[in-house]
């Protein structure tokens, strides 16, 4: 391919710049003083105060709440979701597809359809406001993510080696531990990774099915739009806290992403 | 130990002794067990000013009586909707919730609160001094059913009045505070965008702001509250109102008026960057505080009137306990101590708590004192108000499927002061929805 | 899905579903397989089917908390969609949703493919770039509406701020009711246009090198490159990576929420917010669970399009 012309790097410094501006903002509006908030200088003296002032209250519980959540709504689907996926992998069977097409399916639906049945069913059994309701809710989205990724990963994965296996008295589950799962590893390190991070920027079953003991970051930053003055400062504070895992963490699997936005529908 | 911390030692213990005189039942034993020790209790209210200066109180009340107290203060959308359906379940994660005024119908009507009278006439759990009738008629029947029980006890009265943040803009532009509409609109003209500053600001919850001038100019949300529910929005009189409120919005508001909410109007009128607003008290007299830009050249008055009479709104929050809760008298032992007479005296001194609902402190010389603002004694509006709102014209807040007719009032004032409907349409539309909202909920008209 | 031989089958000779006599070991084989299939099967029929099923039934009640008894009352059980199909209020949001739909699918696909096309070309910043750029689409919704609620409010707002400088003051546009959806919109495809950028930018990847260089040599201006050469190669990703957009736009909800409430007057409500306020404000759970079941369809509808295309997709591969 031709070295791209200097217009073309311009240009994409240019939209980089749009891109990743409106984030930057919010984080620079995080260590503003109080009064500054309104002011356009692009120096000011930073503090650290708005930091120190969601340190109250319920955000702290909060954060701690989101990562308990995402890393067993994780280990649950990667539990339940991997042997499935590598099922559907290796065994032949008649209506594979449309079995494939309703995991699919289920991912599809708003949460509205869901928020409702599991909002009356979460009050009978008293699982409202409790970690492990929203671990059980988060299955919705992450087990058809996790099927479908794996699976893609274990169709990566050249039969012959399993079938080998196989040939030679191995059961299905042994092939499964010994050759295919760590030949998937990377796939499976990237799927466990996306499914924390869709877990973690879950807002609306947080806000319906949480009230205080198990609300979540996301919804902690609302609570912070408050009366008195919108307190800019820690929403923006909140805001930066609650996206810095979900970046870092990003960066990782950035070539898996759109593979697992799409549940392994489409592969990049 | 130095002279600081003594000091504050003192304080504290002083102020644990106080908490403690208040308590009905036993008083707690001197290293010994309290009362509520083991207990714990979950609160919560919307985030008015009163409720962040409980906050600062709860440790007293915790070390008084070993409870301990998980208080939670969202904004007041989210407050109302959490609590709403959390009220629904007949849950029992909270113990005291505010009954918010414009759901009180709803909430007290589906009996999803704890009647009150049996833990104040109670005198094993209520101390006789406490006194249950000091708290204004005007606020308690709000917070009744129609058996006259009582389901909460008000921290709050708010009136609605309205306040000037630039009345130094007024004076040279030859003006006063308005007394009627007709007078406030030519006001509001003649000081708009003067130094820059837009003339009027209320806050964007309509079906509280907007309703005094629905009735100022004749017209009502129902036709016979609570008996007769059918809704007369869109009335020749009704439409009048909204088309006035929504013109004053759309000529003299700042930029993107209509979504303004009660803290962002608070915040652009402390800072000067509105003049006029029609509002509840206890947002207004905000502009008085210290940090306040406008505390020099603030200015109020009485609720304006219309051409068929002056209908201030009056709002009543008050303290209750949910059906659901498991700690029924841990629960009433807090509404007890917070709404105690002492301790209220001391956020209004200490705090500068001004919207109390009980009488005996209302007149007291302190509290006076704190309706001084800037000069001006707000105590006349305030109870003015209270008494004319004493009157009925308010009986429409506490009818129980009101917060779906406040949306529709809502999404009206919006759609005209937009531009999007003739205030004929709008209003026509805020009623046919609201006739379908009623039929859904049940209601027979 | 193939079930399980059962006993008596297992004493047959030979099993009738296939071609040749299977082995016992491919037996043994399918019964571990559906083993493994079966605990993620069984979950997720509960979590899914269960609670389709139960949104259905609601649907046909009027079940309001406020009068306990209205859970069994089936005695008019269309009456919910009867009410749908009357309510002003909802075919309004369905009116909204498409307009909300349209206008992100369209945008976010012609941006996405524009800057594909620029970071086509190939080199370290751009690969950098790239890993930039998936910044939007991965920071949790909440915040990204908190990001956009910052540069729509005029007192805070960078963009108002400039434009004000610059002489060029633009009202609130959240406030607006001709701007507040595009205002939405926009949020929406800065969120998301990666999403797609990255799925062309793929595709484009796996355009073979031979047409191009010989349309190329045959003096192919850019356009008739672009026209006849790329165009037709990554036209079947631009058409799943807009159905996926599609699919994923009706589930709007926390820009709206902080940006706009639904308003002004009704103007953003889309039907995803519309359930919410009927169900969760009001506690209407019986007609919420009715507009919750038609959204269910639509986007069933939808998912199996997709699914279709995908199939397509794969056989082509």
């Amino acid at each position: 391919m031709n070295r791209p012309s200097a217009l073309i790097n311009l240009s994409a410094a240019a939209i980089l710049l749009v891109v990743l501006f409106p984030a930057l903002w919010m984080l620079q509006l995080s260590f503003r003083q109080g009064g500054d908030i309104f002011d356009m200088r692009l120096v000011f003296v930073p503090t650290l105060d708005n930091y120190r002032a969601l340190w109250t209250g319920l955000f702290p519980g909060s954060l701690g709440n989101s990562v308990i959540v995402s890393l067993g709504a994780t280990a649950l689907s990667l539990l339940l979701g991997v042997p499935a996926a590598y099922a559907l992998s290796r065994w032949r069977f008649r209506r594979r597809r449309a079995l494939a097409l309703w995991i699919l399916a289920t991912r599809m639906a708003p949460p509205v359809a869901y928020t409702i049945p599991f909002f009356l069913a979460y009050r009978f059994v008293g699982l409202l406001d409790t970690l492990l309701g929203m671990v059980i809710i988060y299955l919705t989205f992450n087990l058809a993510l996790v099927v479908f990724m794996m699976r893609n990963f274990f169709d990566g994965v050249p039969r012959a080696l399993e079938e080998a296996a196989w040939i030679d008295g191995a059961g299905v589950w042994s092939g499964f531990r010994r050759i295919a799962l760590p030949l998937a590893a990377p796939g499976l390190a990237a799927t466990g990774v996306l499914c924390f991070i869709l877990s973690w920027n879950d807002f609306f079953y947080a806000l319906i099915l949480t009230r205080t003991k198990a609300m979540t970051a996301p919804v902690a930053i609302v609570n912070f739009m408050q009366y008195e003055g919108w307190e800019w400062g820690k929403i923006a504070a909140g805001g930066t806290l609650v996206m810095l895992p979900v970046v870092a963490f990003s960066v990782f699997v950035r070539r898996y992403l759109v593979r697992g936005l799409t549940a392994g529908g489409v592969k990049e | 130990m130095n002279a600081r911390m003594r000091r504050r030692r003192f304080l504290q213990a002083g102020a644990a002794a106080a908490g403690s005189l208040v308590l009905p039942g036993k008083a707690p034993a001197q290293g010994g067990a309290k009362p509520l020790s083991g207990t714990t209790l979950n609160i919560a209210c919307w985030s008015a000013p009163y409720a962040k200066i409980v906050a600062d109180y709860i440790p007293e009340f915790e070390s008084a009586t070993g409870a301990k107290v998980n208080y939670d203060t969202p904004s007041f959308p989210i407050y109302n909707q959490r609590t709403d359906i959390e009220l629904s379940t007949r849950g029992s994660a909270y113990d005291v919730l505010n009954v918010t005024f414009i759901y009180s119908g709803r909430w007290i009507g589906a009996g999803w609160f704890t009647p009150l009278d049996d833990f104040f006439n109670d005198p094993k759990k209520t101390p006789a001094d406490w006194d249950a009738t000091d708290f204004l008629p005007g606020a308690t029947n709000a917070l009744k059913d129609k058996a006259g029980r009582l389901y909460g006890i008000p921290w709050t009265v708010d009136i609605y009045m309205a306040g000037a943040s630039r009345y130094d803009l007024f004076e040279k532009a030859g003006k006063s505070m308005p007394a009627n509409f007709d007078v406030l609109r030519d006001t509001m003209k003649a000081v708009h965008k003067q130094d820059g500053v837009p003339a009027f600001l209320p806050e964007n919850h309509y079906g509280w702001s907007f309703i005094p001038f629905l009735q100022g100019f004749g017209g009502n949300v129902f036709r016979d509250p609570p008996d007769d529910l059918t809704p007369v929005l869109d009335t020749a009189d009704a439409i009048a109102g909204a088309e006035y409120f929504s013109n004053l919005l759309r000529e003299f508001g700042p930029d993107g008026a209509i979504s303004y909410t009660y803290d962002q109007v608070v915040a652009t009128l402390k800072a000067g960057r509105a003049n006029y607003s029609p509002n509840g008290q206890i947002f207004l007299l905000q502009m008085g505080a210290e940090d306040s830009k406008v505390n020099k050249t603030c200015a109020f008055s009485i609720c304006p009137e219309g051409p068929k009479g002056r209908f201030p709104g009056v709002a009543t929050h008050g303290w209750g306990i949910p059906v659901g809760s498991k700690n029924k008298d841990a629960a009433w032992q807090f509404i007890a101590w917070a709404m105690s007479k002492p301790v209220i005296r001391k956020m209004v001194v200490e705090r500068g708590y001004s919207s109390i609902a009980r009488r005996s402190l209302i007149e007291s010389p302190e509290f006076q004192g704190k309706l001084l603002v800037n000069g001006q004694d707000i105590s006349k509006i305030y109870l003015d108000t209270i008494a004319m709102g004493a009157s009925g014209y308010m009986k429409y807040r506490t009818v129980h499927v009101y917060p779906q007719v406040d949306k529709q009032i809502d999404i009206a004032i919006q759609n005209i002061a937009s531009g999007q409907l003739s205030a004929k349409d709008a209003m026509q539309q805020a009623q046919q929805n609201s006739l379908n909202e009623l039929k859904r909920a049940g209601v027979k008209l | 899905m193939t079930t399980e031989p059962s006993s008596l089958e297992r004493l047959l000779p030979a099993p009738r579903r296939a071609p040749a006599a299977l082995p016992h070991w491919r037996r043994e084989q399918a019964r571990a397989f559906a083993t493994g299939l079966a605990p993620a099967l069984f979950v997720l029929a509960v979590i899914t089917l269960g609670p389709t099923v139960y949104l259905l039934v609601t649907s046909l009640t009027p079940l309001d908390p406020v009068h306990p008894h209205s859970a069994l009352d089936f005695s008019d059980p269309v009456g919910n969609y009867r009410t749908l199909l009357g309510d002003g209020r909802f075919l309004n949001s369905v009116w909204v949703q498409t307009k909300l739909s349209v206008a992100t699918v369209g945008l976010q696909l012609a941006i996405g493919l524009g800057v594909a096309l620029l970071l086509n070309a190939g080199s370290r910043f751009l690969e950098t770039a790239r890993t930039a750029f998936i910044l939007p689409m991965v920071l949790p919704p909440i915040v990204v509406a908190v990001i956009w609620k910052v540069i729509f409010t005029p007192d805070v707002s960078p963009l108002h701020r400039s434009l004000d400088a610059l002489g060029l003051p633009v009202r609130s546009l959240i406030a607006d009711p001709d701007l507040a959806l595009w205002a939405i919109a926009v949020a929406d495809t800065w969120e998301w246009f990666p999403f797609t950028m990255l799925m062309v930018l793929a595709a484009l990847q796996m355009v073979p090198d031979e047409p191009i260089d010989a349309a190329r040599i045959d003096g192919a201006g850019r356009i008739a490159l672009f026209r006849y050469i790329l165009y037709p190669y990554i036209r079947p990703t631009l058409v799943v990576a807009g159905l996926f957009r599609l699919i994923d736009s009706i589930k709007a909800f926390p820009l709206i929420y902080v940006l706009t409430n639904g308003g002004p007057g009704t103007v953003t409500e889309v039907t995803n917010y519309y359930a919410f306020v009927e169900s969760f404000n009001f506690s209407y759970w019986g007609y919420g669970s009715a507009i919750a079941t038609v959204m269910v369809a639509g986007v069933l509808m939808l998912s199996w399009l997709v699914g279709r295309l995908d199939a397509e997709q794969q056989r082509d591969e």
